[in-house]
């Protein structure tokens, strides 16, 4: 059959000029998983004949650790509260912005800037500012009558989580703000038209035309943001190390402690393993919600 | 024998000499096997992985150019910040690079890497090929050197117990090793405003009870003045803190003996931890911000004139518009001195094909010339004799004041920590109940007893049994 033989020859054709993407892919990803799931399953001792195989020795001690935990807790809560107040603001910014003022090139130039700064030099600037003793912040606060005594940022639970929290919408709503701005102005004007001349006021525009456009923009951002969320580690670590106590101490801090200052291999491996699982299952949530609010990912 | 370090020294080769050297070499032969080999030719270059600011690195780079002088080949540096550096370390040391020849060690990484650093003993034993007086091992601060150098091989958690004197035979007699020779050592100092001390007809305190009257009678936070600067913020410098006033008090400031039993729960320690968290809550003597603060923010808090004293490794200058006046004092004693101290040391990388050379090289940088030299840019020395130049130098004592004299006698003092290959845990554990009880979160005994429970689970996680 001509035909059927045309379309293997395709069929070959599309995986041959695919398959060097593929191998690629492979490499990348499935290779790395891999390597991480043989380390995870053994003791490893890098600076000697000890690297032997535990089976899941190493994943019952990083389960069964309460700071650790508390750690994954923790790095959700981040994740959670850091992206739904950027969506918030940035969406607020985002209004602001499209409203075409004279003012609007200039503002969202200066918007974008904290997007070019580097988490540790935004983390470094954070601390300083934060300092009870000699920071900007409290000295304003002070001479303004805001309050009566130093606020000890990073000394404090409460206090500390506002700062990691207060860094992270600083550096990335204007991210959030740029996507919504997208879909700002690709909203039709015709049905904004229309409801106006039935006599919508701004509040109704909002709700029911500009947020059920802005929906796919929003489901965007949001994973966007949350993926990166979860990868946070420069900014808290500089500004807080995990502390007061262990109270902000996220899981790539314990990541980052396990694997470069013990170097235990093993048990870094097996707890990246269990924040893959985690993070795909939260992700595989994430894309749903996308899904529903894409055309894109529907088809 | 002369040695032959380059173009500037010229070789006096007689046939008197080549008997001698026979003679010599056939009983270094017999001797020391390892290093009885000819002299190895000498190699292009040498090349250093140093610690940036850690160690005085502008100590090291000013040196540079003499080692060219009087070796006749380069030594190419490689300087990083104490985290990338020890990743740096790890990662050459695990897989068995050549490329670094000389390698800066810090002391709590050493217990995992005993059988990685070269031993070095045998070479200092042999040492009639460097120059004469070069070495002088006896010169080192005993107590500097065995708790940075002298490790057994295959017991790396035991100390040195075999008295203050610094013999290379008993060391190796005793199944130890050197593994280095030390270059920087730090030690927890008292820097102090001697501006406002006189102003407020006050003394150095000698004891922690006289360092709370002190530093109470010299707070007023309506004047932005506070007694003392502390580093109770999350890391290396709450523990060391503590373990500073844990031995001052009568504890074991080594946290954790060498039969792996957590020593700081105890009445010491909890007196200490009570003593500390006073300071910081009761006495409120110290400035906001003293439970995030770091051994970083603590010198700026006191450089910035806010506070007048700073317990610190770092050397601590004042801003110009302050205007004020720095001394130091050693850091007072409760029933005895126990600060905290830490050396780096000079190693050489076991994978290297230059070890002979870089055994001189160690050598001749931690010699009493190279330090001497070095003190110009307050590289912290660790022989007693620089100390005594140090202090015979008026240049160097208008320039630094009393500050070598405190440096040398707080080393003659200095409490190391526990040789553990998870130190970095154990030091973690201890820091967070050191933060926590000095922020008002846990009463010191509960935050200790937690610590210790902790710290039990990590020695046995990591293999440590009782």
């Amino acid at each position: 059959m001509p035909g059927g033989a045309e379309a293997r020859r395709a069929a070959y054709l599309g995986w041959g000029l695919l398959s060097p993407a593929l191998v690629l892919l492979l490499l990348m990803t499935a290779v790395p998983t891999i390597y991480l799931v043989y380390y995870s399953l053994h003791h490893v001792d890098l600076l000697g004949p000890g690297t032997h195989f535990v089976g899941l020795a190493n994943f019952r001690r990083v389960l069964s650790d309460p700071e650790i935990l508390r750690s994954f807790a923790v790095t959700i809560l981040f994740v959670a509260l850091a992206v739904a107040i950027e969506i918030g603001l940035g969406l607020a910014i985002a209004l602001m912005l499209a409203r075409r003022l004279p003012e609007t090139n200039l503002l969202t130039a200066l918007f974008i800037l904290p997007l070019g700064v580097a988490p540790v030099v935004s983390a470094l600037v954070f601390r300083v500012l934060l300092d009870p003793a000699y920071g900007w912040i409290d000295y304003y606060l002070q001479s303004w009558g805001v309050i009566s005594q130093p606020i000890d940022w990073l000394g404090d639970p409460l206090n500390a989580w506002i700062a990691i929290i207060g860094l992270d919408v600083w550096q990335w709503t204007p991210f959030v703000a740029l996507i919504l701005l997208a879909g700002l102005q690709a909203i039709p004007q015709d049905p904004v038209e229309a409801a106006r001349l039935d006599g919508a006021g701004p509040v109704a525009l909002f709700w029911h035309i500009t947020l059920p456009f802005l929906r796919s923009f929003i489901a965007i951002a949001m994973v966007f943001r949350a993926i990166e969320a979860f990868k946070t580690f420069a900014g808290v670590e500089v500004l807080t190390g995990g502390g007061p106590g262990s109270t902000t101490e996220l899981i790539n801090l314990d990541l980052y402690r396990l694997a470069l200052q013990d170097f235990d291999v093993g048990a870094a491996a097996a707890l990246g393993f269990c924040f893959l699982v985690l993070l795909s299952v939260v992700m595989q949530q994430m894309l749903k919600v996308l899904g529903r609010n894409t055309d894109i990912l529907e088809e | 024998m002369t040695f032959d370090r380059g173009a500037d020294h010229g070789t006096a080769f007689t046939r008197r000499t080549a008997i001698k050297s026979g003679a010599g070499l056939a009983f270094a032969a017999a001797t020391f096997p390892r290093f009885a080999r000819a002299a190895t030719p000498k190699p292009d270059r040498l090349t250093m992985l140093y610690a940036t600011s850690e160690a005085d690195s502008d100590a090291i780079k000013a040196a540079v150019p003499d080692f060219k002088k009087a070796f006749g080949f380069e030594l190419r540096l490689d300087t990083m910040p104490y985290n990338a550096l020890q990743q740096k370390a790890f990662a050459e040391l695990a897989s068995g690079s050549a490329y670094y020849d000389v390698m800066i060690v810090d002391t709590p990484w050493m217990p995992a890497l005993t059988h990685k650093i070269l031993p070095i003993t045998d070479m200092v034993l042999d040492a009639s090929r460097l120059p004469a007086g070069e070495l002088q091992i006896d010169d080192f601060i005993p107590k500097v050197f065995f708790d940075t150098a002298v490790y057994k091989p295959d017991a790396s958690y035991l100390h040195w117990d075999g008295g203050s004197t610094i013999d290379p035979a008993e060391i190796k007699k005793r199944g130890f090793e050197i593994f280095g020779l030390p270059i920087q050592a730090n030690v927890l100092t008292l820097a102090y405003r001697a501006d406002i001390f006189a102003e407020q007809h006050v003394t150095a305190p000698q004891t922690w009870d006289e360092f709370a009257t002190v530093a109470k009678k010299l707070t007023d936070p309506s004047k932005r003045q506070w007694g003392t600067t502390m580093m109770a913020g999350p890391g290396d410098w709450a523990t060391d803190d503590f373990k500073t006033l844990l031995a001052c008090f009568g504890g074991d400031g080594h946290l954790v003996n060498d039969r792996f039993q957590p020593v700081f729960d105890s009445p010491e320690g909890r007196q200490a931890l009570t003593f500390y968290v006073d300071l910081i809550q009761k006495l409120k003597v110290t400035p906001p911000g003293t439970t995030s603060a770091s051994w970083d923010t603590a010198a700026t808090t006191f450089g910035t004139g806010l506070a007048a004293m700073s317990p610190n490794y770092h050397t601590e200058t004042l801003n110009p518009n302050v205007g004020g006046r720095i001394s130091y004092a050693m850091i007072p004693k409760q029933v005895q001195y126990g600060p905290h101290f830490g050396t780096w040391m000079l190693s050489i990388n076991s994978f290297s094909k230059n070890k002979e050379w870089a055994f001189r090289a160690i050598a001749w940088f931690t010699s009493r010339e190279v330090q001497t030299k070095a003190l110009a840019t307050q590289l912290h020395p660790t022989r007693r004799s620089v100390y005594a130049a140090a202090m015979q130098d008026t240049g160097l004592t208008g320039k630094f004041g009393n500050f070598y004299d405190v440096l040398g006698k707080s080393l003659e003092v200095g409490v190391g920590r526990p040789r553990l290959t998870n130190y970095a845990d154990v030091d973690r554990a201890i820091w967070i109940a050191v933060n926590n009880a000095a922020r008002g979160a846990v009463a010191p005994e509960v935050a200790l007893h937690r610590a210790a429970d902790e710290v039990r689970k990590l020695l046995a996680d990591a293999g440590y049994k009782p």
